[in-house]
């Protein structure tokens, strides 16, 4: 009998602890965060990463004192998974309490949000002009023709590179503007043979390499709507994974497991390129003793496939408004600051390194500005011309899901599995998956 | 008449007054554990994206069968299990006899030393972990520096490796929590028992196994079912050190529910299903150690 009594206090226990798990979604969402719009003068703003989108979203506060003095910007960081915790156990809660006005979204996980939470954004189809945008970032910021997002954050990539490396390896700079991956791989064993440095560093668990290559040729892990895998007929896809193997094979790579190991890598000179996002600039230029000895490629291309191009896109985000108290205000400051202000886009360059998506900026002057620290080169300008060649995808609702049936199948690639297994394998695991 | 009369309305009034007593304990334990589990048993039976769920009967139990990612969860947690569980058992009960020697100085000290682990935070002792054992971390310049090995280990990066660290750390977090039990229950036992037994000539390793071990047996089951609990509901070591990496070598089956609910598209339905899984593994192995553990000391 005591056995009895004491097993089932244990079982109690366990599935008390258990079902907790799950239901924390319904009852944590409102412990933290602003308590953003029960007053219409003040609005709150969640985002991550305070030398970039915090920064910008400062200076978009600071140009829109001068509009609307009254209004009070509560400008919140959190880590962008944090963001992503709070925002999934508020929505589905269906309280509102506790959740901000404007909320920055990474675009991979855009529609993820948009269709499985229909009614808590706001339809910002009336504030922003969506042409003025690039064609890209409008695929993941809205839903069945309805805009709702401002786009901010381009992710545009390009290839970091060390020049005195280079030089070391007999190579310029010119010589990199119109490469295939195959060249950049044969160059990095050119470079690693002259330096002894490593050519490229790269995390096992994120294959954003992978995401920057196939979107390059304008296919994605998803079909073009966004719900059914595409991976075992994804050229692309092969040819990525090709690539990947004869990178890591080619004993240029050396690994990180989280960012500041990844940036330490490249601030102590121990690495030599980075394929990566725009966003990486302040990362490089934070090590003031390497300024002039970086310069920015265009990305490379891939050889095989079809249609792949010298620009892709890595990690971009953009402001959502959710549809609490407070949305309108919201909106008006999106409008006037993201949405409209080409002063504040200057601003966001000179003062952030931060590149929009807002193309009449583009032809701003702080666009064309030559940067020291990467030898005079133009960079803003040359992001912004990659910026618009960028295919369109659509990153669809599964990406993550995805990323993480890849991420084992690709270490299988590498441990001899025959690629078209893999990606059959890859395939079928993602059906289930998403279904 | 009136006689039973007011002894029913004694009786009645003495069980309403104990009823009010637990009534408000008894609320709170319904609307706080029971009706969240049953809406979590509903929401296992449902599926969709976010708050569009709808229900799809069994599908969900149906297609962890078939979820490669789940069986890997599965296997790693056991690997965890298995490994893991014994060898910080055996060794917390080592430490708590060694500890216990009425010899020993600055016994206080060696137990607060043993015992702190137990009251870091998990994050806070991960993270430090993580960087101990990252590829430049200090285990590996210290090994190096030893000449002990030639490259550095990829603790965290390497699909085996990467499960050894994670056992490392989780064996050092709780092995002291462990110790405290058996330390307490050590101290229960009547010395003159060790001294009859030394007095009939018994080595020290004898005592060990025929004394020590059979009268700490009920707190032995009480702490390998605790751990094996904590080991099958492991999430904050994997999250910050391997992030259930490389590939999917060291994911746990509470990280795949979070991986539901919040890295991917949500899908709270099948995440429920997915955590009363892991609510059958935890009956079936108490169970199991109870059956195991004989039946008298339940």
């Amino acid at each position: 009998m005591k056995k009895l009594i004491g097993l089932l206090v244990i079982c109690v226990l366990v599935l008390s602890a258990c079902s907790s798990k799950s239901n924390d979604t319904a009852d944590n969402g409102n412990s933290s965060g602003g308590n953003g719009g029960d007053k219409a003068s003040k609005i709150t703003v969640w985002a991550w990463d305070p030398n970039f989108n915090i920064k910008a979203m400062n200076l978009a506060k600071d140009a829109y004192a001068a509009k609307d003095p009254n209004l009070t910007v509560d400008i919140i960081e959190n880590a962008q998974n944090d963001i992503v915790q709070k925002l999934n156990t508020g929505m589905s809660s269906g309280t509102t309490k506790g959740l901000p006005n404007i909320v920055l979204i990474e675009d991979y996980r855009a529609q993820s949000f948009l269709q499985a939470y229909p009614d808590m954004f706001y339809d910002l189809s009336g504030s922003i002009k969506a042409e003025d945008f690039a064609d890209y970032k409008l695929g993941p910021t809205s839903v069945d023709g309805k805009h709702y997002g401002v786009p901010f954050d381009s992710g545009v990539a390009g290839l970091y590179v060390r020049t005195d490396y280079l030089e070391q390896a007999g190579y310029k700079i010119s010589d990199l503007q119109d490469i295939t991956w195959d060249q950049y791989i044969e160059i990095g064993k050119k470079v690693k043979a002259a330096t002894g440095k490593d050519w490229i560093s790269l995390d096992p668990n994120d294959l954003g390499v992978i995401r920057m290559m196939i979107q390059s040729a304008g296919l994605w892990y998803l079909d073009a709507d966004g719900k059914t895998p595409n991976i075992a007929n994804n050229a692309a896809m092969k040819e990525a994974f090709e690539v990947y193997k004869k990178l890591m094979g080619a004993n240029i790579v050396k690994t990180h497991s989280d960012w500041s190991s990844l940036v330490a890598n490249y601030n102590t000179g121990a690495v030599a390129s980075i394929p990566t996002g725009n966003w990486f600039t302040p990362s490089i230029t934070a090590e003031a003793s390497q300024s002039g000895k970086w310069a920015i490629a265009p990305m490379p291309k891939l050889a095989k496939t079809p249609n792949s191009v010298h620009a892709t896109s890595i990690g971009g985000s953009s402001w959502y408004v959710l549809n609490v108290p407070g949305k309108e205000k919201a909106a008006a400051f999106l409008k006037d600051t993201f949405g409209s202000d080409v002063d504040l886009y200057q601003k966001f360059v000179t003062d952030v390194g931060a590149i929009g998506t807002y193309k009449p900026a583009a032809s701003g002057e702080a666009f064309s500005a030559a940067n020291e620290f990467f030898g005079g080169q133009k960079i803003v300008s040359d992001f912004a011309n990659w910026t618009t060649k960028i295919p369109n995808v659509n990153y669809g609702l599964h990406t993550y899901a995805i990323e993480d049936i890849l991420i084992v199948e690709i270490q299988n690639f590498l441990n001899g599995k025959p690629l078209d297994d893999v990606l059959k394998d890859a395939q079928s695991q993602a059906d289930a998956q998403v279904k | 008449m009136s006689k039973a009369r007011a002894s029913m309305n004694i009786k009645a009034r003495t069980s309403a007054i104990s009823w009010s007593f637990i009534a408000l304990a008894v609320l709170l334990i319904c609307a706080f554990y029971f009706y969240p589990m049953v809406k979590a048993l509903m929401l296992s039976f449902q599926t969709g994206t976010g708050t569009n769920l709808h229900y799809v009967g069994g599908d969900n139990y149906a297609r962890l069968f078939k979820d490669k990612t789940f069986l890997t969860a599965l296997k790693n947690t056991f690997i965890f299990l298995i490994v893991q569980v014994p060898i910080m058992i055996l060794l917390a009960l080592f430490i708590s006899v060694l500890l216990n020697d009425s010899k020993l100085k600055l016994k206080g000290f060696f137990r607060t030393a043993i015992f702190l682990p137990a009251v870091t935070s998990l994050v806070a002792y991960s993270v430090i972990f993580k960087y101990l054992f990252g590829n430049d971390g200090l285990i590996n310049t210290a090994l190096l520096k030893l000449h002990l090995i030639g490259a550095p280990i990829q603790w965290i990066t390497d699909p085996f490796w990467a499960k050894i660290t994670i056992i490392i750390a989780i064996t050092w977090r709780w092995t002291g929590y462990n110790m405290i039990f058996y330390l307490s229950a050590l101290q229960n036992i009547d010395n003159s028992i060790y001294e009859a037994a030394r007095i009939d000539g018994a080595s020290a390793f004898r005592q060990f196994r025929q004394i020590t071990v059979p009268l700490l047996k009920p707190i032995i089951l009480f702490t390998s079912i605790t751990s094996t609990i904590g080991t099958l509901q492991l999430f904050d070591e994997v999250m910050n050190i391997t992030k259930g990496g490389p590939g999917n070598a060291t994911t746990t089956l509470s990280q795949y529910i979070y991986n539901l609910s919040f890295k991917y598209t949500p899908d709270f339905g099948y995440a429920a299903t997915v955590s009363y899984g892991v609510v059958i593994l935890i009956v079936i192995f108490s169970i199991l150690q109870f059956r195991l553990a004989g039946d008298r000391n339940g």
